[in-house]
């Protein structure tokens, strides 16, 4: 999860994820460099005692200076579609789940086996039992098994939400009317927590997602007793 | 990432303790921007041209060692996968007649008595 103060992302806990790290890295020193050539050409121009007062045209750099930003481009693009493409990769998922966006709840649907479904409420601050995270700890947990692909049908019963969890480098409108699909495989065991990402309304703050991914025999266990709950 | 919020961001956006490669990239950036203008300036003795190639020195220097750092990385990230994907299947496999270490073990299909 995120910790304050927190300028980057989270840990990645998903291959799509660690890749968007990978590439932001990359980006990142690109944009680095980039800046620190402006700051270097600044102070040259502000300290230097030159004056040209008839310099006209220069082809050299002319050509520097439109090749340079090309090759940038394009070593920053081809990453970036790289990742673009992979995000959109659907490998046969073994499980698929509902997930739709109410005001200000979500609910989720397993329905591949048994009818199971359960809606997931923000835990109140003033019930938080020690150690739980403020504006995060829902009462019912998205569970998912580990090392698995799953896909998320997402939508929405009223109006826009958006389901994210950083962490898994998911994103997601829900759109009422409207089925988006996405997956993600969750890499190691953990809780990971996103929030609402459309205004929704007075408690869109409040709405919280936690997916909690788990070997999959505590899966079966899990969903086994979800059942007998119901 | 385990301290980032206490790690050195040159010019306030890069993380160089967190970020994987770019210590190593900063710091060869570094030396080959010294090493290149102190060249330069030995061979013709003009101050500002110095630091102007010190600072190309630095940017080439550091884009280098950089990618060559970060290919390195994807090369050893790809193979941890296909590692990852052995172990798995290994697993899934074994005792299977697609377990890869049973190649010549394969039991014969019994013919008739």
């Amino acid at each position: 999860m995120a910790h304050p103060s927190q300028l980057g992302f989270q840990d990645a806990a998903s291959p799509v994820m660690e890749e968007l790290l990978h590439f932001h890295d990359h980006a990142l020193m690109i944009v680095f460099l980039i800046s620190t050539l402006v700051l270097y050409i600044i102070v040259a121009m502000v300290t230097t005692k030159l004056t040209n007062k008839f310099i006209l045209d220069s082809q050299e750099i002319e050509i520097i200076w439109t090749l340079l930003p090309a090759i940038i481009l394009i070593l920053i693009a081809l990453p970036s579609l790289r990742i673009l493409y992979l995000m959109d990769e659907i490998n046969d998922p073994h499980l698929t789940i509902k997930a739709m966006g109410h005001q200000w709840y979500w609910s989720y649907e397993y329905t591949d086996y048994e009818d199971l479904g359960f809606d997931s409420y923000m835990i109140p601050t003033q019930d938080l039992a020690p150690g739980q995270f403020r504006l995060l700890e829902a009462d019912h947990r998205m569970v998912v098994p580990v090392e698995s692909p799953i896909r998320i049908l997402i939508s929405a019963e009223d109006v826009l939400h958006s389901w994210a969890v950083p962490s898994l480098g998911v994103k997601m409108d829900a759109v009422p009317g409207r089925l988006n699909q996405t997956a993600f495989i969750a890499s190691r065991p953990g809780v990971f927590y996103g929030q609402c990402s459309e205004i929704c309304g007075a408690n869109h703050s409040f709405m919280p997602i936690v997916v909690e991914a788990v070997p999959l025999e505590h899966f079966e266990n899990w969903s086994s007793l979800m059942l007998e709950d119901a | 990432k385990v301290g980032s919020e206490n790690g050195l961001r040159l010019l306030g956006i890069l993380d160089v303790q967190n970020t994987p490669c770019a210590r190593e990239a900063i710091l060869h950036g570094a030396g080959g921007s010294v090493a290149a203008g102190l060249l330069y300036f030995l061979a013709t003795s003009r101050v500002k041209r110095s630091f102007d190639v010190g600072f190309a020195g630095f940017m080439v220097t550091t884009l280098g060692s950089w990618f060559y750092c970060r290919m390195n990385n994807a090369k050893l990230r790809v193979q941890q996968r296909l590692i990852q994907e052995g172990i798995k299947n290994k697993v899934v496999y074994e005792g299977t007649v697609m377990d890869p270490t049973k190649k010549g073990k394969a039991e014969a299909p019994s013919g008739p008595s």
